[in-house]
């Protein structure tokens, strides 16, 4: 039997989170004692083996099993659509409370020199989120939807600007760089293109608006990050690209 | 002043987080709006890591499976609630573990294994005799030993050498002390050093 008093500095030094002192203290003993020097070996390969068990292979039946019920609950696709046209009029107060912030946060994160207008044939009070407990009026949801529609247009001008930025100082990148970075704002855009897809079929629908405006921010910081990459690279300044594609690896 | 031509530079990775944060977004609203298709993707990218999971918490795979369905069923309704902020495989997870242990938890106190299995010090097997000498732990042995702990330590066990939380995360998902996370991660792998000692021992 291992002594009680070194157990718990076996598993410390198992888990690598022993101190100092506690380590020399349990080596000077496992030189002198079998049983803890045994146990100490067993369980290091126990904690060596856990994190190797494998994903394991999940039944073939499951996936029809959720399927069909998903079927059942009219959760596919043939029910979608009437359930979001029933709660258009709801879905579009909170687009008007929450949507705005949304595209203030993206907007924020434009070219400076972009702001918002108001829309011309907009009143200036429709802007802000409806009050809560007064349902929204025709008007007013109609004047939301095309405060979304110009923050949306004013993102997609901006992000036409900096590819043309991007474009045009493309050589300032090796072929390997710009290839993995065309490759991934493919992504965005396929990512873009569905959304857009999915807010066109459900205008009202905030989650859809919310998802574009992402895949469109996500597509704002990629772009400024690149232009950002070229400039340090222009300016031969290595350990400035490193920093940036750090943190493009990361954010 | 042309641009300078940099040779040895820093590359981004094959797929940028952005990238591939952006696609999952719209994974996520294609399962929004009632794909099929996408929410099928989306399952059997993670199915097997939860299913993993789900075994391992709850010692046996016809449970697990039950369960599996259960987590991605409610998962779809939740999608809602998926705003981006961690990756999809991350709140899956997430999800995923809480409803195990919610189901861990109501079985315990059917059973009142889970007590038990926080407070048995006293029936750690003595491993003398069994040990495991020079031969590698086989991953079959290592499953089945697992499906023998009480459910308190395999869930501490499996959350914290298995999937590699620490011991705070550990006793924030289990609701129990980080103390007592240590002792029944302790307790676990005295445990299935006796157990695995045994099976070594009764192999040859």
């Amino acid at each position: 039997m291992a002594c009680s008093r070194y157990l718990d500095s076996i598993h410390e030094l198992v888990d690598g989170t022993i101190g100092p002192i506690r380590r020399a203290d349990l080596e000077a003993h496992l030189g002198s004692c079998e049983e803890c020097r045994a146990l100490a070996a067993d369980l290091q390969k126990i904690r060596d083996a856990a994190p190797q068990l494998d994903d394991l292979p999940v039944p073939d039946g499951a996936w029809l099993q959720i399927a069909g019920r998903l079927r059942q609950q009219g959760r596919s696709r043939e029910e979608a659509p009437v359930v979001q046209a029933r709660s258009m009029p709801r879905r579009l107060l909170a687009l008007a409370a929450g949507l705005i912030v949304v595209i203030g946060a993206s907007l924020a994160l434009l070219i400076p020199r972009l702001t918002r207008e108001p829309a011309p044939a907009s009143p200036p009070q429709v802007a802000a989120p409806a009050p809560a407990g007064n349902a929204p009026t025709t008007e007013s949801v109609q004047a939301v939807q095309n405060e979304v529609a110009q923050a949306q247009q004013q993102m997609e001008t901006a992000i036409t600007h900096m590819e043309e930025i991007a474009k045009a100082n493309q050589q300032a990148l090796d072929p390997k760089t710009a290839a993995t970075l065309e490759k991934n704002l493919g992504i965005i855009d396929q990512a873009i293109a569905e959304t857009r897809s999915a807010v066109k079929a459900d205008p009202g629908s905030v989650a859809a608006n919310r998802t574009l405006f992402e895949a469109l921010k996500q597509k704002v910081t990629l772009l400024q990050e690149t232009i950002a990459l070229m400039n340090e690279m222009r300016k031969g300044n290595n350990a400035g690209a490193a920093q940036i594609v750090e943190g493009m690896n990361r954010s | 002043m042309p641009p300078s031509k940099v040779t040895v530079h820093p590359s981004a990775e094959a797929v940028s987080p952005s990238a591939a944060r952006a696609a999952e977004l719209a994974l996520v609203e294609r399962c929004r709006r009632g794909d099929l298709g996408a929410f099928e993707e989306l399952y059997r990218a993670h199915a097997r890591r939860i299913f993993g999971l789900a075994v391992r918490m709850l010692g046996n795979a016809a449970d697990a499976e039950d369960l599996l369905q259960e987590i991605f069923l409610s998962a779809h309704r939740k999608l809602d609630s998926f705003r981006g902020e961690s990756a999809l495989g991350t709140w899956l997870y997430r999800l995923a573990t809480n409803q195990i242990l919610d189901y861990v938890r109501s079985r315990a106190a059917r059973t009142g294994q889970l007590t038990d299995g926080l407070d048995d010090a006293a029936v750690i097997p003595d491993a003398t005799g069994h040990r495991l000498g020079d031969r590698a732990i086989d991953r079959i042995d290592l499953e089945r030993a697992l499906a023998q702990l009480p459910d308190g330590c395999r869930a501490a066990f499996v959350l914290h050498d298995v999937q590699g939380l620490e011991h705070g995360e550990v006793a924030d998902v289990l609701g129990i002390a980080e103390g007592t996370s240590k002792s029944q991660v302790h307790k676990a792998r005295l445990r299935l050093r006796a157990l695995l000692g045994r099976s070594s021992g009764s192999s040859g």
